[in-house]
């Protein structure tokens, strides 16, 4: 499989916010149809090493290599920058994120919010966008709220659509930050189904979640961070059934 | 119908004066605003205080004192500068500063740093997560300006530039003191040559009325449009 670049790569990524060391070198790779995902307590640096990996935030070490493609840094007097921008305007436009609270751009409709990145940053033709917007609103359940704003939908409904709007990029991977975390639980079932159904499609995933069925159900890889290291990894079924760090255990334990 | 003693087709073209000057200025201001707005933002260190002072001095004198201070001293300043282009190269590049593009480049400045502070609010109001889903999405700076920080900031900054206009609209009768002949000017000396003031100055005042109304109105259409996606309305 020499053919075709892994299409995520992180390695050794360092992090600091002031005096605490948020992250202290992690790793992973993302293989094609992977779905990785990352537990831990809050705090333990899972959402800030997802959002490494499409450089919403700057590691302060560490390499990431996006479809064979390695992000060159340089250092400034504000820190690790990278060196060229243009560089990981390309790379993110290869990965997409789905966010906890959803952030799809209120002044926009669904359809405007889904089209807007394929026309505007991969240069697709309006129509062509539209096209596959639509087809990705079925898909996803919400055909009849094309025309509809952010703010006239359920949370449920906007992460749906903040999903759809991730998939018409044709990503090679996708980010997702803690998905139903900002959900009634009555509206985490059918976010959680979509997700289940790009899984099974063979979609490459990295996924921050509490959800442990999910993550028991779905993933090839499940990473357990503790204060910015990785305490235990590995399939699902050895590390979420048969949990050996004490504090897996406990973090897996019932809580009520 | 008032007898305006044949001032009509002078007031008229003070009217004229008026409005040009306005708009212009506005427009000027509000190019301005935002390159305030962008350096008050900016990491660079010296754009920053240099916004800062020129935000700080704009609103800490008053609006006259600074008409007659651009004008005259930059008049001045012109002068050095052709005198010593003269003295140098022996080109006579003489400029006179004329009289509405001073009242332009004057009210623009001033109204400039008010509509930088506006910007700025306004663009601090944008939710962070609006513009990380653009970078996230592969969207370069100017992109993620252009599609969503600026519209969405616009929201935030009409209430505030449609007051700034309102201010800047009245602010153009200043202009009389360094010789232009907006319709303040006209109705002044009309008033003084006639000695019946409310001839004139009523109508001066209904023409600023009209103004601001009709302004208004075009405010409260782009406000609509700004507002889209926003709570329903």
């Amino acid at each position: 499989m020499a053919d075709t670049p892994i299409p995520l790569e992180v390695r050794n990524i360092k992090k600091r916010f002031g005096d605490t060391e948020v992250l202290k070198g992690l790793s992973l790779e993302a293989r094609k149809g992977d779905v990785i995902t990352l537990i831990g307590a809050s705090g333990s640096g899972k959402s800030t090493f997802l959002r490494c990996m499409n450089l919403l935030e700057q590691p302060d070490e560490g390499d990431l290599i996006v479809h064979g493609e390695e992000i060159r840094f340089k250092h400034t007097k504000h820190g690790r920058e990278p060196a060229d921008w243009k560089q990981v305007v390309r790379m993110r436009a290869r990965l997409s994120m789905v966010f906890q609270s959803f952030n799809l751009w209120s002044h926009m409709t669904l359809l405007e919010n889904i089209i807007e990145a394929p026309i505007h940053v991969l240069g697709k033709s309006k129509k062509e966008a539209i096209e596959h917007a639509r087809a990705l609103l079925e898909r996803v359940g919400l055909t009849a709220r094309a025309d509809a704003y952010p703010a006239q939908m359920s949370g449920g409904q906007q992460q749906r659509g903040a999903i759809a709007r991730a998939l018409a990029m044709d990503p090679e991977v996708m980010l997702f930050d803690e998905p139903t975390s900002a959900l009634d639980p009555e509206l985490v079932g059918d976010v959680l189904k979509v997700m289940r159904d790009l899984a099974e499609e063979g979609r490459t995933m990295v996924v921050v979640t509490h959800e442990m069925g999910f993550a028991r159900d779905v993933s090839s890889q499940v990473i357990y961070l503790h204060q910015g290291l990785v305490e235990e990894a590995g399939p699902p079924q050895e590390v979420l059934v048969n949990p050996t760090s004490p504090r897996l255990k406990q973090f897996l334990a019932p809580k009520y | 119908m008032i007898d305006l003693h044949g001032y009509g087709p002078r007031l008229l073209e003070g009217a004229g004066v008026t409005l040009q000057l306005a708009v212009l200025s506005l427009i000027f201001a509000l190019i301005l605003g935002l390159l305030t707005a962008s350096a008050k933002m900016s990491r660079n260190w010296l754009l920053h205080k240099v916004a800062t002072l020129y935000t700080t001095v704009i609103r800490g004198v008053p609006d006259l004192v600074l008409m007659l201070l651009l004008f005259f001293g930059g008049q001045m300043a012109l002068n050095v500068a052709t005198d010593a282009i003269y003295d140098r190269f022996g080109v006579d590049w003489y400029i006179n500063l004329n009289a509405f593009a001073a009242g332009v480049l004057t009210i623009g400045f001033i109204f400039g740093a008010y509509m930088g502070e506006t910007f700025r609010g306004a663009f601090m109001a944008v939710e962070h997560g609006q513009i990380e889903a653009g970078k996230a999405y592969g969207m370069s700076p100017w992109l993620v300006f252009r599609r969503i920080r600026f519209p969405q900031m616009m929201r935030h900054a009409l209430p505030g530039i449609s007051n700034n206009w309102m201010v800047l609209l009245k602010t153009t009768a200043l202009v009389s003191v360094i010789g232009l002949s907006d319709m303040v000017r006209v109705a002044a000396e009309a008033s003084r040559a006639t000695h019946e003031p409310f001839t004139f100055l009523l109508p001066v005042a209904a023409v600023y009325l009209l103004i601001a109304s009709v302004s208004e109105w075009m405010f409260a259409r782009l406000q609509k449009r700004y507002n889209v996606g926003f709570g329903g309305h």
